[in-house]
């Protein structure tokens, strides 16, 4: 009886090493945007008539550098601002500017690893703040330089973040110095190791008055929270736009990639993001409908 | 009959049962319903759910089963009580899920509360309470389990229980759910498999000479301090490397990534139990019953598979229920590094914030790990029956 199972187990693992070894691995981080992305590009090479093998919401980001630069893996979506860290160039200038942290991020991948960016999104999934609707809408607030103004003249804005989001010196303090406002410390509710979903939550909720969250730019629970993410029209974060990365080996072989995944990767701005993101986390839709929900609605897909 | 009827004394755990369940119903909301996966949600108790046929006759079961526990002597009677019990709660948290899903909403949410999985746990105490106090047989015990998990198959497979927030979950995911719960048992079974045909002869091997054990069962233990995720880690980059290089190793599915590293470390974590325990149980061999083999002509190796592995067997076999449950239970940080298995709804549900996600994942797991325990207990009872 177990040794069946053991058979079973190597018959198995042959069966995924061996199986069609020209099919284009499609994968992807196991979060969210991550599983929703990998699918959108598993849907659309498979209407173009590229065969993918679906390794979908494989694991974290290194379990995917390593699979990637090993070979394993063939393409799935990473952020711009991320290369900076694969790099050691975290400090780099360049990560705050989405196409010259995309040409950054092309040019080192390729040099290292003959690892090719693709079209990203204009789409920026980091640190932002968002403020309640029934706040911004009245104070007129779209943008952080909005914010500063209002906060410096008297708003009475109080923020939920993490511990780490109000003292890391990239974060809050950086917002603070460049949009010229200050937040007295009872307008700030630390959660020690609070993550986005919690800031929401607490936002959401007003809970101890709460009514601008920490989140990221493509949360997908902004929505559902009634929030609006103002934007950082200043550059002060670094941007994290998605976008598909693919061995140029696999591109070479199948040229047709690039085509098929640019008009798609332009179309996902981080309002679409967030509103398929919500779809998948608040309303708990699977991923692949979703995506393919998307790309029919766009046109990509019949 | 007067006898089982009769008053006897308040049983402790009883009592105890009973203020836990007294305290549930009375402060933890039974269900809650959500408008979404991850809002808020309105908390109900069982007592605002009283307009309920079904909430009506579970609150008559736990008033008769609360009785029960705490003056009833017959332990057969309890368990028919409980069972009933059991059942009307898992009807009612069924009934209330549809009653409070709005028509046509997808994205409503009617989570069990903690008023529901307290009164579960209660109820199930009570219920394998009853079922030791009867001393089942260990194949009847088998059999009980597979009495339950019926009944509760019965259940899902009714429907009553599909506007449960966990169904739902299970509603959009039910064809990887397979996939997953296959490549779950696989890698368990798969790594316990493999690590008794290594740790059994490495037992017997440290076993015969006692220099080797000091350092195996260190070394064995030394990897037990592992944590797992870094256990996975470390076996990536030496089998990544293998496979990029060795041509016939990638062949035969060693990738760094998927199912091989976690199948590896499970079956490192699993060596300890099996060595160890293979070496206790050899030990615990009388050595005049050898010495008698050998008197009577039996060679060294027909001692140790006629006298030392059979008289060892029920201790070895404990090892292996260890390794059995341990597993189940590590296959889920297997998900991090692409293995698969129901660790990936846990972790992905972590991610959205979604329980009922999580709990999609960590409800088999615990069941499966919960039968392999009954299973293998039963079945090493019924051999030290069978010996003694």
């Amino acid at each position: 009886m177990l040794k069946k199972f053991a058979l079973a187990v190597s018959l198995s693992a042959f069966a995924a090493g061996a199986a069609h070894a020209a099919d284009v691995v499609v994968s992807s981080k196991i979060d969210t945007e991550g599983t929703l992305l990998g699918n959108v590009i598993v849907l659309a090479l498979n209407a173009n008539g590229i065969k993918t093998q679906d390794r979908v919401a494989l694991g974290t980001t290194p379990v995917l550098r390593k699979a990637i630069t090993a070979g394993e893996i063939d393409i799935y979506p990473e952020y711009t601002g991320n290369a900076g860290f694969f790099f050691n160039k975290a400090d780099d200038a360049a990560w705050k500017n989405l196409q010259q942290g995309y040409d950054l991020a092309k040019k080192l991948d390729y040099d290292a690893n003959k690892i090719v960016w693709l079209t990203p999104s204009p789409a920026n999934n980091t640190w932002a703040l968002a403020v309640r609707n029934d706040v911004a809408g009245p104070n007129k607030l779209k943008t952080m330089s909005d914010f500063g103004k209002w906060v410096a003249g008297g708003g009475a804005a109080k923020l939920v973040a993490s511990a780490e989001f109000i003292n890391s010196a990239g974060a809050l303090p950086a917002f603070q110095t460049t949009y010229g406002f200050t937040l007295k410390p009872d307008q700030e509710i630390v959660l020690s190791g609070g993550d986005t979903a919690a800031t929401i939550k607490a936002a959401a909720d007003q809970t101890n008055g709460a009514n601008t969250a920490m989140v990221y730019g493509t949360d997908g629970a902004i929505q559902a929270a009634e929030l609006t993410v103002l934007e950082d029209d200043k550059n002060v974060q670094q941007v994290y736009a998605p976008t598909a990365i693919i061995r140029e080996e696999v591109l070479k072989a199948n040229p047709k990639i690039e085509v098929v995944l640019a008009p798609i990767f332009k179309s996902l701005t981080a309002d679409e993001l967030r509103k398929l993101n919500g779809k998948i986390q608040v309303d708990g839709e699977p991923a692949k409908s979703v995506a393919e929900g998307y790309l029919k609605e766009k046109g990509f897909l019949k | 009959m007067e006898e089982t009827l009769a008053v006897r004394k308040l049983d402790r755990l009883g009592v105890v049962l009973v203020t836990a369940g007294i305290v549930a119903i009375a402060l933890l909301p039974f269900i809650y319903v959500k408008a979404n996966r991850i809002a808020a949600g309105k908390p109900m108790l069982l007592t605002q759910l009283l307009n309920q046929p079904s909430a009506i006759i579970l609150t008559i079961l736990l008033i008769v089963t609360a009785v029960a526990v705490l003056f009833l002597q017959n332990a057969l009677l309890r368990l028919v009580i409980s069972t009933l019990c059991f059942a009307a709660l898992l009807a009612t948290i069924g009934f209330a899920a549809s009653a409070f899903t709005p028509p046509n909403s997808n994205a409503a949410r009617m989570t069990p509360g903690g008023g529901f999985w307290v009164l579960f746990a209660v109820i199930g105490l009570i219920v394998s309470d009853a079922l030791v106090k009867i001393e089942l047989t260990p194949w009847m015990r088998i059999a009980a389990l597979v009495v339950y998990t019926g009944l509760l198959g019965i259940f899902l497979a009714s429907g009553l229980l599909d506007d449960l927030s966990i169904m739902k979950e299970f509603a959009t995911r039910s064809a990887q759910f397979w996939t997953e719960a296959l490549a779950h048992l696989l890698l368990a079974f798969g790594s316990l498999a493999i690590a008794i045909v290594i740790g059994l002869p490495l037992g017997i091997l440290c076993f015969w000479v006692p220099k080797l054990r000091a350092v195996v069962l260190q070394g064995l233990s030394l990897i037990q301090t592992i944590p797992s995720l870094a256990l996975f880690g470390i076996l990536m980059l030496p089998l990544g490397y293998l496979a990029t290089h060795v041509p016939a190793a990638a062949s035969i599915g060693i990738r760094g990534i998927g199912a091989a590293p976690a199948l590896i470390a499970l079956i490192l974590y699993s060596l300890l139990p099996i060595v160890a325990n293979t070496v206790v149980g050899l030990q615990g061999v009388d050595p005049s019953v050898r010495d008698a083999a050998a008197g009577m002509g039996l060679t060294r190796r027909q001692i140790l598979t006629r006298i030392d592995l059979p008289l060892a067997f029920p201790v070895i076999l404990t090892g292996i229920r260890i390794v059995l449950v341990q597993a189940i239970g590590l296959v889920t940080v297997a998900a991090l590094i692409g293995g698969g298995g129901f660790g990936i709804f846990i972790f992905q549900g972590l991610g959205q914030t979604a329980m009922d996600l999580v709990l999609l994942g960590a409800v088999p797991t615990v069941f499966f790990a919960f039968s392999s325990a009954v299973i293998l207990d039963a079945v090493i009872d019924s051999i030290r029956g069978s010996a003694a």
